[in-house]
């Protein structure tokens, strides 16, 4: 089955599963890489692991993040669409077409876990507060729960009639918020595997959601362009956000006070709005998206930074408040389409396509080379 | 967080049932959040209820007879239920054992009636015997010990030496003020009693004209407003006196309060079950006793008492109910078990779909600005546009409304060492702590 995501461009790709990463490849040959990784030994799976040697500091630094390569974890036999730091930082979770789930270290970059179980490609992933649990959302149409400290897969929702192509919880953990083709959000309890709420929210596949930081609004977007805020107790909309040119929305997330939310689209522009006025107060450019939904993130953890992939495999980082491109992280060998930033550290970590399969921790050393934490532990090796 | 794009333009006390929880209770009571509710059982069980979910998260099971009360301490860590067992146990939400462990029990002579935790200290607990005694229990190691409250019985010289004529009269109703620095208690004799909680002696005595035996009191958030209950079916309002420090000789404040306001039903004589302020102390909801109706009154604080709205529950009648901490919200629990939980609907608004269209109540004339459809040359449009978002975001602080308010509580000096007094030894029980979620196949309910 093929999915038209692009519109912009008439070099059209042709798209199979999972909806995020599209791939060419026949499904028997996915099988067969996908079953290769999943029985073999962890340390041979992952080859090209590979602690890089950080360079000193130069004496005279501009202020500024400074990220540079750390490791570059390979695992992934197909396109990485989504990848997520655990609440407290330690681990990163990896998931991609090749239908599982890798859990790796975000210190050392050994790979600790690979899960799978589900039965297409998996468009996105999702901690629980605790990290205790991890839910992904796939192309089989189910969104499942995985144990992760049992590494074992221990709920299946069943509801969406089409692909599941985003996922998030609640602040409490009791909650999960799911979007997919079938143009729904679906709200989830997550112990009983419940279907609580079906909001027939867009006319097009919803590309993500997420909900605020006390859990009272659920943030959605959609191919059809719309941003939609929902109140997440009874469940109406409270405010459609739209751009005058109507770009297909990738991702969308609230900030840390729910102030604001931070949206990408594929006229190759991050947008920062006030969801209150209507207004759009930053607007970021210079990277490449026109096709893929990718992901954005925030970081604070040495400055305020807004972190995005794109498509001309670099990874762009902008200063929040003067929207100036401060450094590209550049080294991937196609689309960087995941992205995620470690809650307390100056760590980003990035993922790629199909031609490169990698997943890459960036550090910021700049400022704490005297830090005690395990940055410095590993940059010694 | 979701307050300000909701109409502000509605109704701020409940009108409609949302849900029912089927519980088989005999009360329920939201927790301090408001995220959850706890109900307790004839057979001795309470539950613990996810309002997000609408599902019991957690079931207590320590008492082999009916619990007569429960609460919740002020982070919702810790949850104590009395019951007819004679027994008190305190329960910890945080250890995610299945089924849940009890952390403490009390044992007292009697069955008990009621029992609650010190608003600051989950480590002291008021309870109160079906035989008309109240104890104060403190757990903590410095202060440990378990004190009867008893009313001071004057020395009746002027009636000559010897036993005091008084019969002491039973305790019926025995609370904390919010604030925690005293303790209220309800006598058969129409009296209220003030104690206070660091010295456990007595501060006051209020008798309260006409009220007979007192069934129950409530106070408003801040502990300003006092609403009792009694058995001449009327809930009387006071407005609650500041109380000095204990003195040493054993003085009391001896005064008749007199209500502000006064409700009961002059019809049907109906007498309360129950009664609860909303959060802000707004509106007053009394729940009828009404043999074949659940009725809940709702009158309206601000504006003189005024009656504002009966609520009909259908025909299970009501036997309590108890009002949201923070939003518009009412559990009530019907004689059947079943919990009612009551909210104000807001009206969905179907213009929030389209972006940028504001919804008119009527038609208005649309006045164009002077430039409004002047085509800008792109390079000022961008000029503009880039200016504009010069300003600065600010992404992480959130705003003050939509934090938990601080609460000053009536009566309350800062640095006061009765509240000093309650802090010593505090319990776990941190605002940050999570109660886990337990997925469902760990356990049965």
């Amino acid at each position: 089955m093929s999915v038209e995501m692009d519109i912009d461009s008439g070099d059209a790709v042709p798209q199979a599963e999972p909806a995020r990463a599209q791939e060419n490849n026949t499904s028997g040959e996915d099988v067969a890489m996908s079953s290769i990784s999943a029985v073999s030994p962890p340390i041979k799976s992952e080859p090209e692991q590979t602690p890089i040697q950080p360079e000193p500091p130069t004496p005279e630094r501009k202020p500024g993040p400074h990220y540079k390569i750390r490791y570059s974890l390979s695992g992934h036999t197909m396109s990485i669409s989504s990848i997520k730091f655990s609440p407290d930082g330690s681990k990163l979770a990896s998931s991609g077409a090749d239908k599982i789930i890798k859990l790796w270290d975000t210190y050392t970059g050994d790979v600790l876990r690979t899960l799978a179980g589900h039965t297409e490609g998996i468009s996105d992933i999702a901690w629980s507060n605790d990290g205790e649990y991890l839910a992904s959302a796939s192309d089989d149409k189910t969104i499942r729960i995985w144990d992760m400290n049992l590494g074992t897969e221990i709920k299946t929702l069943l509801g969406h009639t089409n692909f599941v192509f985003c996922v998030n919880y609640n602040p409490t953990s009791n909650l999960l918020v799911s979007g997919g083709f079938d143009e729904t959000v679906r709200v989830w309890d997550v112990a009983r595997a419940k279907s609580l709420k079906v909001l027939p929210a867009h006319s097009d596949p919803v590309t993500s959601v997420a909900f605020n930081h006390d859990g009272t609004l659920i943030v959605s977007c959609a191919m059809d362009g719309l941003i939609r805020i929902w109140d997440a107790d009874s469940g109406q909309c409270l405010k459609t956000l739209v751009d005058d040119d109507n770009p297909i929305c990738s991702h969308v997330k609230f900030t840390a006070n729910s102030k604001f939310v931070l949206a990408s689209t594929q006229d190759s522009t991050i947008r920062l709005w006030n969801y209150h006025t209507s207004r759009c107060v930053k607007t970021y450019t210079g990277h490449t998206n026109r096709t893929y939904c990718i992901f954005a993130c925030f970081t604070n953890t040495g400055g305020k930074y807004v972190v995005s992939g794109s498509e001309d495999m670099k990874v762009y980082i902008w200063d929040l408040q003067t929207r100036q491109v401060l450094q590209t992280l550049e080294g991937h060998r196609d689309v960087v389409l995941a992205i995620a930033t470690h809650p307390t550290k100056p760590i980003i970590a990035s993922a790629s396509m199909e031609k490169d399969l990698t997943i890459r921790l960036w550090y910021d050393n700049s400022e704490d080379l005297s830090d005690e934490g395990p940055i410095s532990a590993n940059g010694a090796t | 967080m979701n307050e300000s794009l909701i109409s502000p333009f509605n109704i701020t006390h409940p009108t409609t049932v949302q849900t029912s929880l089927f519980a088989l209770a005999s009360f329920a009571r939201f927790d301090p959040t408001g995220r959850y509710v706890a109900t307790g059982r004839v057979d001795g069980t309470a539950t613990i209820w996810d309002l997000d979910t609408r599902a019991a998260i957690r079931i207590l099971d320590g008492h082999v007879k009916a619990v007569s009360s429960l609460d919740w301490s002020r982070h919702s860590r810790y949850v104590l239920t009395a019951s007819k067992d004679w027994n008190v146990v305190v329960w910890d939400l945080a250890s995610s054992c299945v089924p849940a462990q009890r952390c403490t029990t009390l044992r007292f002579d009697a069955p008990v009636v009621s029992a609650s935790f010190h608003p600051r200290n989950s480590r002291i607990i008021l309870a109160l015997m079906t035989t008309g005694e109240a104890y104060l229990v403190d757990q903590r190691k410095a202060h440990r010990g378990r004190v009867e409250l008893c009313e001071v019985q004057e020395e009746s010289d002027d009636e000559g030496a010897g036993a005091s004529t008084r019969v002491r009269s039973a305790i019926t109703v025995a609370r904390f003020d919010p604030s925690g620095k005293h303790i209220f208690l309800g006598t058969n004799s129409g009296y209220i009693l003030v104690f206070n909680t660091h010295s456990k002696t007595m501060v006051a005595r209020h008798k309260i004209a006409g009220a007979g035996a007192i069934k129950g009191l409530e106070f408003t958030k801040t502990g300003r407003q006092l609403v009792s209950n009694s058995a001449d079916r009327t809930l009387r309002q006071f407005t609650v006196p500041t109380y000095p420090a204990p003195s040493a000789d054993g003085a009391f404040i001896e005064q008749e309060l007199e209500p502000t306001h006064r409700f009961n039903d002059p019809i049907n004589k109906t007498a309360w079950h129950a009664m609860s302020y909303s959060p802000d102390g707004e509106w007053l909801a009394g729940g009828a006793a009404d043999p074949a109706n659940h009725k809940i009154y709702i009158w309206d604080m601000s504006n003189d008492g005024q009656f504002a709205s009966a609520l009909d529950g259908g025909r299970e009648p009501l036997l309590h109910l108890h009002w949201h901490p923070t939003k518009s919200s009412i559990a009530s629990t019907t004689n059947q078990g079943n919990i009612l939980i009551w909210h104000s609907p807001h009206p969905e608004r179907w213009g929030a779909f389209a972006g940028g269209f504001e919804e008119l109540d009527e038609n208005v004339e649309y006045e164009e600005r002077e430039d409004e459809f002047d085509i800008e040359d792109e390079a000022d449009m961008v000029r503009r546009k880039m200016k504009e978002e010069e300003e600065e975001v600010d992404i992480d602080t959130v705003p003050e409304a939509a934090k938990p308010r601080q609460i000053h509580h009536h009566g309350v000096q800062p640095g006061d060492e009765d509240v000093a007094w309650a802090d010593e030894e505090p319990d776990d029980d941190q605002q940050d702590w999570k109660m886990r979620v337990i997925m469902e196949e760990d356990w049965d309910i």
